[in-house]
């Protein structure tokens, strides 16, 4: 087990972070700390990827002087994996960060749940 | 030829429901009169297919399929002819009496709407050839059903009308509980007099079987007012107006009790329910409600109170005969559903007839009614005496069957119990319905009235009632044909 | 190759081009772009879905010019292709329900951006229904979350960004773990394509190695789409993201984007774990476990609830339990039943939250009961397009609700285990069921008189044509189930 863990060392990290970030996401009251835990997340998720791609002592996969044995790079895909998933984070915190600034500006608190008390208080 | 004309069937079950529908989205005539006319029209149009349907030999139809084992199917048999026949009788009568009782009530568009609605839908129950079928215009019926008690949209009226429709719900999902088992056990839900289960097999599941019965009791007795799930009825039958309280107390009631029938008779079998617990529970249960009902109307100070309560006692009646598996057990049941539903259905055209007079819903109210409507309480006291059951009239037939049943059958106990009950319950029905009788003709000297008009529409269902009671009691044979036919095959 | 098999391409492609299209529009323009689109995508899937029925066969399309294990691919069977059809009709019926209240409820500068949502989410959803790779599935996934949210918010009500806020929130956590459970069975197998994976899983199982990992990764998918498809512990976000939007967000949010999650997860379970292997993991009996606890617990929600709009989205909570306890049934006849459910439940909850706000509109916009009595005589087609949704859901025979009921029961009969279960809550949701839609039938039929005016049929056509299209449609689904039963066994067939 021991071995184990130190031996993928990369993956425990990625797996440590995300759990930090899911767990701040669940129950920060904050919503600005909530889109950090989202952050942090989404960022183990590709630490993991890119631990899983990469091969000791091989090139990133772009072909600069001609050499198209694939034992020269590491495995592509998880990097390209790496790339949609950050567009898609990228997407997703902005309109996170877009309805926090709408919620603020209107209630001048960024505590999702007193936000939510005070609109149970306006019976709206 | 017969082949071909198999879609009759279907025809009385949608012309009047399409009428009913067509009724309910007009919302208003011009005339009222156009609007008897139509009603009028579409019942006595109705009957005929009816008859039709009646006099041609079996007929089978599948209408669709819901899923891939369970057809919409139609089929005409003995006991669907004898309800059908029975349902098309009363209904044609009480509409009739409406068309005088309703001229004081609002909303007289939708309530006839309603009613032809719930006459289609009470076909389509009686002509299912299978229990999907069956159980689809079970629930249909309680739906059309509902704006009837509802019609006077008091808060009374609404509480009632959700009242029923809570324990209508109920009973039907504790029975649909049954019925998947049913579907899944059975190679087929066709309704075949004496069962479709073999003997060896039923005995090899004998708990699992024991256990659907009992859901199956207990859900469709909901609608029969079965203790201890009677309380809707006495709720809900006295708010509805005075023609729709009566077809509910005497039809409706008996959707439950053709539910039990085909399901216990031509489904699980009556050998199979005959020297259980379950048996013995439900005779205890049906016992206590005969009782109770009698005991609770003899208290009940309203008219049509007394006569829901009443309803409730002698359903159960009904029950009990079919309860104890016996064969002229069973042939009194049958009897009694055509002898309660017609005396029951003529009491409460009574009731509505002297509210629709004089406003008195009391029965103190009522000293010197005698007087004032002669013909209509001859007619309710020939129906007492037939709930009584004193002969000459139907009642004292079918009681006399569903007690000598009840001695023939060897339950221990109950062989004797039971008749007592039914002959304590019958002094105390003499004791709660007698009273208006004998108060409305002998008020005592120092009362004066003058005598109130009574109309031909009013007067003439309710002697074709009490005619048919006293009928009845006289000729039983004539009804007994039918339902020897019925049993012969059945046990 | 048939050109019929293009079809599920284009009509992925198709909607996303309109979304971008739409954007430079105006409403007017948008609007009817839109309506077009989601015609002709229901006509396309029409014809796929004809062509794969007579053919019987699942279909592979190959996107790109890579072959198999690397490429990307599109595959389609009849089930895929009924499914696209008929969130294409839903889709319709639910924008034209609303049509009325999307223009006053939304600022008409914004009106356009409506219809971008709504054009994205259909394309993400095609594509959730017709991807057969498992990253482009979680790329999807995303679209589909962010159109949704976008379909919340447009109103810009205090109460629907928040509803937002939380419902991203709980989105974001289920892609999350969506996220990790894929890229970990990626590391398993070595694979995306669906099929692929399939393959190297059963060769893991055989050899019986990884049996820990393997678990834990169905288990954090499954979990990840339970929470995007809000069963039961996960819920909520959604009494206020559907109470408050405006009603074609809400009827879509209910009857689609949360199906379009749940259609992904039966793909997992058939086409990527295998049914097999999927039914003998535990986390079957946990999906029951919710299932049937969801059913209860957001029926009694819904009695409480004082709200008409709540009321049906609590209802949502407890219709979706059912369909994680058909799936939690482990069996074929379970897994008919859910997706009949999803058809079901998706035709009459939508009919339900836009008759409701035909009810709402005549009653000063007022949505508790109090204020709700009697409206049905003065909206007549929404009351008795109410009274059909609400008659389906209770389960009364001739409406589509009873059907899928009838088909769980009979599914549960043939688990001797969870027999007994399934069939004491399927009896007491539907009477909690009774209790509520029972109650709000007979309170929105109380005559009272109020000073709200009442609506004619011929003053909102389109209202009414589509309220009778809904009616329709539930009966259809009611009354001749058994050729949509044989569809979804023969597309399950050739689904795997």
């Amino acid at each position: 087990m021991g071995n184990h863990v130190f031996a993928n060392y990369g993956e425990v990290v990625a797996m440590l972070l995300f759990g930090i970030g899911f767990t701040n996401l669940l129950l920060q009251k904050n919503m600005i700390k909530k889109i950090i835990g989202l952050n942090i997340m989404d960022t183990a998720v590709y630490l993991f990827l890119a631990e899983k791609g990469y091969i000791e002592g091989h090139l990133a996969p772009i072909v600069v002087n001609g050499d198209l044995n694939p034992e020269t790079y590491i495995n592509p895909i998880p990097s390209g994996l790496v790339l949609t998933g950050i567009v898609v984070s990228v997407s997703v915190t902005a309109l996170m960060l877009s309805l926090t600034i709408r919620l603020y500006r209107r209630y001048h608190t960024l505590d999702l749940d007193e936000i939510t008390t005070r609109l149970k208080k306006e019976g709206r | 030829m017969e082949e071909k004309m198999n879609f009759i069937l279907l025809v009385p079950i949608l012309f009047p429901v399409i009428a009913g529908v067509f009724l309910v989205w007009k919302r208003e005539f011009r005339k009222r009169r156009n609007l008897l006319w139509f009603v009028g029209t579409a019942l006595l149009i109705t009957g005929t297919f009816v008859a039709v349907n009646l006099m041609g030999g079996e007929r089978r139809l599948t209408a669709f399929y819901l899923t891939k084992e369970l057809p919409v199917f139609f089929k005409l048999d003995a006991l669907g002819r004898l309800f059908a026949l029975l349902v098309t009788l009363v209904w044609i009568l009480a509409g009739f009496f409406s068309f005088e009782y309703m001229k004081k009530e609002k909303r007289e568009t939708r309530y006839y709407g309603f009613y032809l609605i719930t006459f289609g839908v009470l076909l389509g129950l009686d002509f299912s050839g299978n229990l999907i079928t069956m159980y689809l215009f079970y629930e249909f019926m309680t739906l059309a059903s509902l704006p009837l008690v509802l019609h006077s949209q008091t808060r009374e009226a609404l509480m009632a009308g959700l009242k029923y429709l809570f324990y209508s719900f109920c009973g039907a999902y504790l029975a649909l509980f049954g019925i998947y088992f049913l579907i899944r056990m059975g190679n087929t839900i066709e309704f075949t007099p004496g069962g479709v289960f073999e003997s060896g097999f039923l005995a090899e599941h004998e708990t699992l079987f024991l256990v659907i019965t009992m859901l199956l009791i207990f859900g469709f007795g909901v609608k029969a007012g079965m203790f201890p799930m009677h309380a809707w009825l006495t709720a809900a039958h006295p708010v509805a107006p005075g023609p729709a309280s009566g077809v509910l107390s005497g039809i409706i009631v008996k959707g439950g009790v053709l539910a039990l029938i085909r399901v216990l008779y031509y489904l699980i079998g009556p050998g199979f329910l005959s020297g259980t617990r379950v048996q013995k529970i439900w005779i205890i249960l049906t016992l206590i409600t005969i009782f109770m009902g009698s005991m609770l109307a003899f208290r009940e100070p309203v008219l049509k109170k007394r006569l829901a309560y009443s309803t409730v006692s002698q359903v159960s009646y009904i029950l009990f005969g079919l309860a104890v598996c016996e064969r002229s057990a069973f042939e009194g049941a049958l009897l009694h559903v055509v002898a309660h539903a017609l005396i029951k259905v003529c009491l409460f055209l009574c009731a509505g007839a002297i509210i629709y007079r004089t406003g008195c819903k009391r029965v103190e109210e009522l000293v010197g009614i005698g007087k004032k409507m002669p013909v209509t309480l001859w007619c309710y006291t020939i129906a007492s005496l037939g709930l009584i059951g004193i002969p000459p009239t139907s009642g004292f037939v079918s009681k006399w069957y569903l007690g000598m049943g009840a001695l023939d059958s060897e339950i221990p106990i109950f062989s004797w119990l039971g008749p007592m009950i039914l002959i304590i319950s019958a002094l105390l029905t003499a004791g709660y319905l007698l009273p208006v009788t004998m108060k409305g003709f002998f008020p005592g000297e120092e009362f004066v009235c003058k005598r109130e008009k009574e109309p031909y529409l009013m007067t003439a269902p309710l002697i074709i009632l009490a005619a048919l009671t006293l009928f009845i009691g006289i000729f039983p044979e004539t009804v007994l044909t039918v339902i020897r036919t019925i049993s012969g095959v059945c046990i | 190759m048939e050109f019929v098999l293009n079809f599920p391409c284009f009509s992925i492609l198709l909607a996303m081009f309109a979304a971008i299209i739409s954007s430079v529009l105006k409403g007017r323009g948008a609007k009817i772009l839109n309506t077009f689109v989601v015609s002709l995508v229901g006509l396309m899937s029409l014809a796929v879905l004809i062509f794969t029925v007579r053919t019987g066969e699942c279909y592979v399309y190959v996107m790109g010019h890579f072959p198999a294990p690397l490429g990307n691919e599109l595959r389609f069977g009849a089930l895929e292709a009924g499914m696209a059809l008929f969130f294409a009709v839903i889709m319709l019926l639910s924008l034209n329900g609303g049509r009325r209240k999307i223009k006053l409820e939304i600022a008409e500068n914004k009106e356009h951006l409506y219809y971008v949502m709504v054009n994205l989410l259909l394309s993400s959803l095609l594509a959730l229904v017709y991807t057969n790779d498992l990253f482009t599935a979680y790329v999807f996934v995303e679209i589909n979350t962010i159109s949704a949210c976008g379909l919340i918010m447009i109103t810009e009500h205090g109460r629907c960004i928040e509803a937002a806020m939380r419902y991203m929130i709980m989105s974001l956590l289920g892609s999350g773990l969506f996220l990790i459970g894929i890229c970990i069975l990626y590391d398993l197998t070595g694979h995306l394509l669906m099929s692929y994976i399939h393959t190297s899983i059963e060769a893991i199982v055989e050899a019986g190695t990884y049996s820990v990992p393997l678990l834990v990764t169905i288990a954090l998918i499954v979990v990840g789409l339970a929470i995007k498809s809000a069963l039961f512990p996960f819920h909520a976000w959604l009494p206020d993201a559907y109470g408050y939007s405006t009603v074609s967000s809400a009827a879509m949010l209910s009857s689609l984007v949360s199906k379009g999650y749940i259609f992904l997860l039966i793909k997992l379970m058939y086409r990527v774990i295998g049914f097999p292997i999927f039914a003998n993991s535990k986390v079957i009996d946990v999906l029951f476990v919710f299932g049937i606890a969801g059913m209860i617990m957001g029926s009694l929600s819904a009695i409480r609830e004082n709200d008409i709009r709540r009321m049906i989205s609590y209802s949502s909570v407890a219709q979706i339990g059912y369909i994680y306890m058909g799936f939690g049934l482990g069996t074929m006849a379970g897994m008919v039943a859910s997706i009949f459910h999803i058809l079901s439940h998706a035709a009459t909850k939508s009919l339900l939250f836009v008759s409701a706000v035909g009810l709402t509109d005549v009653s000063g916009n007022h949505k508790d009961f109090e204020q709700l009595t009697g409206a049905a005589y003065r909206n007549k087609a929404a009351g008795v397009a109410f009274t059909v949704g609400a008659l389906s859901m209770v389960g009364i025979p001739a409406f589509s609700g009873f059907v899928s009921k009838l088909l769980f029961a009979q599914a549960a009969m043939d688990q001797h285990e969870k027999m007994l279960p399934a069939l004491i809550v399927l009896a007491v949701s539907s009477v909690l069921n009774v209790i509520y839609f029972m109650k709000t039938v007979i309170r929105i039929y109380t005559p009272v008189q109020t000073g709200y005016p009442s609506v004619r049929a011929k003053e909102n056509k389109l209202f009414v044509v589509t309220l009778i299209c809904f009616i329709v449609l539930n009966v259809l689904l009611g009354m001749c189930s058994q050729p949509i039963t044989e569809w979804i066994v023969q597309g399950l067939n050739v689904f795997a």
